[in-house]
């Protein structure tokens, strides 16, 4: 397993940080991507921050009424091996189904 | 890969041979990404001169956790990040290697090399010829490669007969964990340059590495290697493809087809005797490649068995390929990439072959 850390985006135009208002996810909790993480206050709104990615919670940073500033860790989630940080997925390896047979006649001269 | 020779001496328990004890002792059960890790870790601990660079290697330890941890072990002189900019990556390893250095770049992807070619091309590959041995190029450029991810464009190529048709370059590409500890430590101890291809879908497969001994003979990693012993015909296959060759070998085994799967590990120079042993024997040949047809390595393989075996081939050496079309990228790689059923049909049209 390795740990993937998801740090505070800019949320607006040149914002440099968010207070934390609430968090909806819990350190061992399993998260869908797009899944709301964590509701956040900047100085124009309020939004809750989707998840970029699923994986497992393993750590979170700041409790309520924290501010934290845009490029500092938010979250930290643990991930398969084969997903961690790269840009594709490696399709499972499984015996075909269905397959083309060989049929020979080896005369073994 | 099974774990064979650990459970073989876990099996047999006390009674088991010291010869065999010896081999348990030094095999390790490790990802490609673990073996990779670990040979690179050696080479910066044996050798002062070596230097790890490239885009997110030092910090992040690269997108694929090659260079995971060697920056905090060896410090970010020895291991570091650089700039998005390949051609500037391969332009600083030839200053360095002028210096005295042993650099060991990455390009984070195959597709990424493309903007770098000039510097290995003109200035990597020639630069000894050119200042008449004054100037040797020891720089071990690794790049991961090939498709079996499902990337995005430019992350799945297949460069290795762009690379091998330049002189002065060497390439070769591991097919599993054993053999890409013991390739890539050999390859960062050349004093030329070498074109280290990393098949990314593998990295996290695990299997045996056998630390202390690379080859059944004891001798450097160099050549090519019989996976599987077989007699009616020869699979010759590198990187990702070897795995599917020799699944492919336990599936025409139940069909009565002996297949010897050939890993041919270094694509520049090829082990042209060792394919020649192989077909020798087995009197018919398929080379598989994920790279496109027309031009790809399989022509070369095919013209250096013929070369040798024209008098005993029982068919034309046969080619099961990628297609002559730019690397597909997602889902749409299933339909390019040699698949089983492709092999198999490749297989037959060898073993119906009529003469006349």
């Amino acid at each position: 397993m390795a740990e993937i850390s998801f740090p505070l985006p800019d949320l607006g135009e040149g914002l440099i940080e968010a207070t934390v208002l609430e968090w909806l996810v819990a350190p061992g909790d399993q998260v869908e991507r797009n899944q709301p993480l964590v509701e956040v206050e900047t100085t124009k709104s309020a939004v809750e921050l989707p998840s970029p990615q699923a994986g497992k919670v393993v750590r979170i940073h700041g409790g309520p009424g924290d501010k934290i500033n845009v490029g500092e860790p938010l979250i930290v989630f643990e991930v398969p091996d084969n997903t961690a940080g790269i840009v594709g997925t490696v399709p499972k390896e499984e015996a075909p189904k269905r397959r083309v047979r060989l049929s020979a006649v080896l005369d073994e001269d | 890969m099974s774990n064979s020779i650990l459970e073989g001496a876990a099996a047999a328990g006390p009674a088991r041979s010291a010869a065999a004890t010896t081999t348990a002792a030094t095999t390790t059960v490790m990802s490609m990404q673990q073996a990779l890790n670990r040979a690179l870790d050696e080479v910066l601990a044996e050798n002062p001169q070596a230097v790890i660079f490239g885009e997110d290697c030092g910090r992040l330890g690269g997108v694929f956790r090659i260079t995971d941890g060697l920056q905090a072990k060896h410090g970010e002189q020895r291991v570091f990040d650089t700039p998005l900019a390949e051609s500037g990556i391969l332009g600083m390893s030839v200053g360095l290697a002028m210096a005295g250095f042993h650099p060991i770049p990455e390009v984070q992807f195959d597709g990424f090399a493309y903007p770098a070619i000039n510097q290995i091309v003109c200035q990597i590959a020639r630069m000894n010829y050119r200042s008449r041995g004054t100037m040797p190029m020891p720089i071990t450029l690794r790049v991961p490669s090939f498709g079996g991810i499902r990337a995005p464009e430019h992350h799945g190529e297949s460069l290795e007969a762009l690379f091998a048709h330049v002189p002065g370059l060497k390439v070769v590409s591991p097919s599993n964990p054993h053999e890409a500890y013991h390739l890539l430590k050999y390859a960062a101890t050349r004093p030329d340059p070498v074109i280290f291809m990393e098949p990314k879908s593998r990295y996290w497969q695990k299997g045996d590495v056998d630390l202390a001994h690379c080859d059944a003979d004891g001798g450097d990693p160099t050549g090519a290697k019989v996976m599987r012993e077989g007699r009616h015909l020869t699979l010759v296959a590198w990187g990702a493809m070897v795995a599917r060759c020799l699944q492919v070998a336990e599936l025409a085994a139940e069909d009565g087809i002996d297949i010897e799967v050939l890993d041919l590990r270094w694509l520049k120079p090829i082990d042209a005797e060792a394919l020649a042993a192989s077909v020798r024997k087995t009197r018919r040949a398929v080379v598989v490649h994920e790279a496109p047809l027309t031009s790809g390595l399989g022509a070369e393989v095919a013209q250096l068995i013929t070369q040798s075996c024209f008098d005993t081939l029982k068919a034309p050496v046969e080619r099961v390929t990628g297609f002559d079309v730019p690397y597909p990228s997602g889902d749409l790689e299933d339909e390019y990439i040699p698949n089983i059923d492709r092999i198999l049909f490749g297989i037959q049209r060898v073993l119906e072959y009529k003469r006349g």
